[in-house]
């Protein structure tokens, strides 16, 4: 199955460097939003996107709101999320994985590990 | 008058008044020094709250010194990256083109080799050949390959570093808020002389969203990424326990 990523990232360089990241590691399709609700839209009308990259901290709608919006609906709850966020403290790794959250990695990113988490979620899904 | 009782009532009571006017005279002064406080501080009351005032007005100016700063920062990171991917594009141009060299350099190579065949017999034209394959650019093509896939990494890796545009910007996010923090309670501390605009204030502070990490920082090889590793990494791990959970943490911030 050929793969589209959703990149959700209120920052446009952020959407750039995940983007620019995804096609450096043979990922060419994906599509952008810039926060939770506008990726809810995109999911809605896209019918291919596969694995949502998404941030945390987003005006409108979090990624953590995303998340449990995607987990709720049926057609999209076993959709593979990898949240790429500043966040790094212990209660806020909890509150993703408890959000089924099924990766995370704390800004700033190196493309092994971006590889690494995607090809662990991947796996698992 | 003429009842004893009466008069030594009469005494008590001016006694008491005795006692009071002597307790006035001695407060008298105390009551001078406290006008005279009070005077001293009536301009100093007024210096502070003109000081507040003064404050107040120029935190707008400190709040748009900090958003210019971040959108200064966002456009820069912005013009680098349409430079990065503009060299990173002409990279793969010089490539295509050294791989087109390459193939016509190899046609080339495998029709030396026929001739070769063909000029057997004749000494001189069959040295003039090999001095000519001998000057050839296969070599070179690889190390301009090699060359040009270490620009393309280096480039890459100048995007990545650009991160720090984002988490600086919710450093100055959080620098920002902080400072609307304190326009609003020094706001609050004249609000009877400025009713309207604090109640603005007030409305417009309270209702602004999070949406920063006020810890974000630029580092790599984070402990906790080690952490997040650790718990997305395990099994099950949504359904862990608190006490499992705290147990794989142990040792993190």
């Amino acid at each position: 199955m050929a793969m589209k990523f959703l990149v959700v990232d209120d920052s446009a360089t952020m959407r750039r460097i995940v983007g620019n990241s995804l096609r450096n590691l043979g990922y060419q399709n994906f599509v952008e939003a810039g926060d939770g609700k506008d990726a809810l839209e995109k999911l809605a009308a896209d019918g291919e996107i596969n694995f949502i990259i998404t941030d945390w901290n987003m005006p409108v709608m979090s990624g953590l709101e995303l998340t449990k919006a995607v987990r709720s609906n049926p057609k999209f709850e076993h959709l593979p999320i990898l949240m790429v966020t500043t966040r790094g403290v212990k209660e806020d790794i909890i509150q993703a994985l408890q959000a089924k959250v099924n990766n995370y990695i704390i800004k700033p990113f190196t493309p092994q590990i971006l590889k690494e988490k995607i090809d662990q979620v991947l796996a698992t899904v | 008058m003429k009842n004893p009782r009466n008069m030594t009532e009469l005494f008590s009571k001016l006694n008491d008044l005795k006692s009071i006017f002597v307790y006035g005279q001695k407060i008298i002064p105390v009551i001078q020094s406290l006008i005279d406080f009070m005077k001293d501080t009536v301009p100093l009351l007024e210096n502070i709250n003109k000081s507040i005032d003064e404050s107040t007005k120029k935190i707008p100016t400190a709040k748009d010194q900090l958003h210019n700063v971040s959108s200064a920062t966002e456009m820069a990171t912005t013009e680098i990256l349409d430079r990065v991917d503009e060299i990173y594009e002409d990279l793969n141009a010089s490539q295509q083109i050294i791989n087109e060299i390459s193939e016509k350099y190899s046609a080339k190579k495998d029709a030396y080799e026929k001739l070769k065949e063909h000029l057997k017999g004749d000494k001189k034209a069959f040295e003039l050949l090999n001095e000519l394959m001998k000057n050839g650019i296969s070599e070179q093509l690889e190390t301009l390959t090699t060359k040009i896939n270490d620009i393309q990494d280096k480039t890459y890796h100048i995007t990545l570093s650009l991160q720090v545009q984002d988490i600086t910007s919710q450093q100055l996010e959080a620098v920002h808020h902080l400072i609307e923090s304190v326009q609003y309670r020094l706001s609050s501390l004249i609000t009877d002389l400025e009713d309207t605009e604090f109640n603005e204030l007030e409305k417009s502070y309270k209702s602004k969203e999070i949406t920063f990490d006020a810890d974000a920082s630029y580092e790599h090889e984070k402990e906790n990424q080690k952490v997040a590793d650790n718990l997305f990494g395990g099994k099950q791990v949504e359904n862990a326990s608190q006490s499992e959970i705290d147990k794989l943490f142990s040792g993190a911030k």
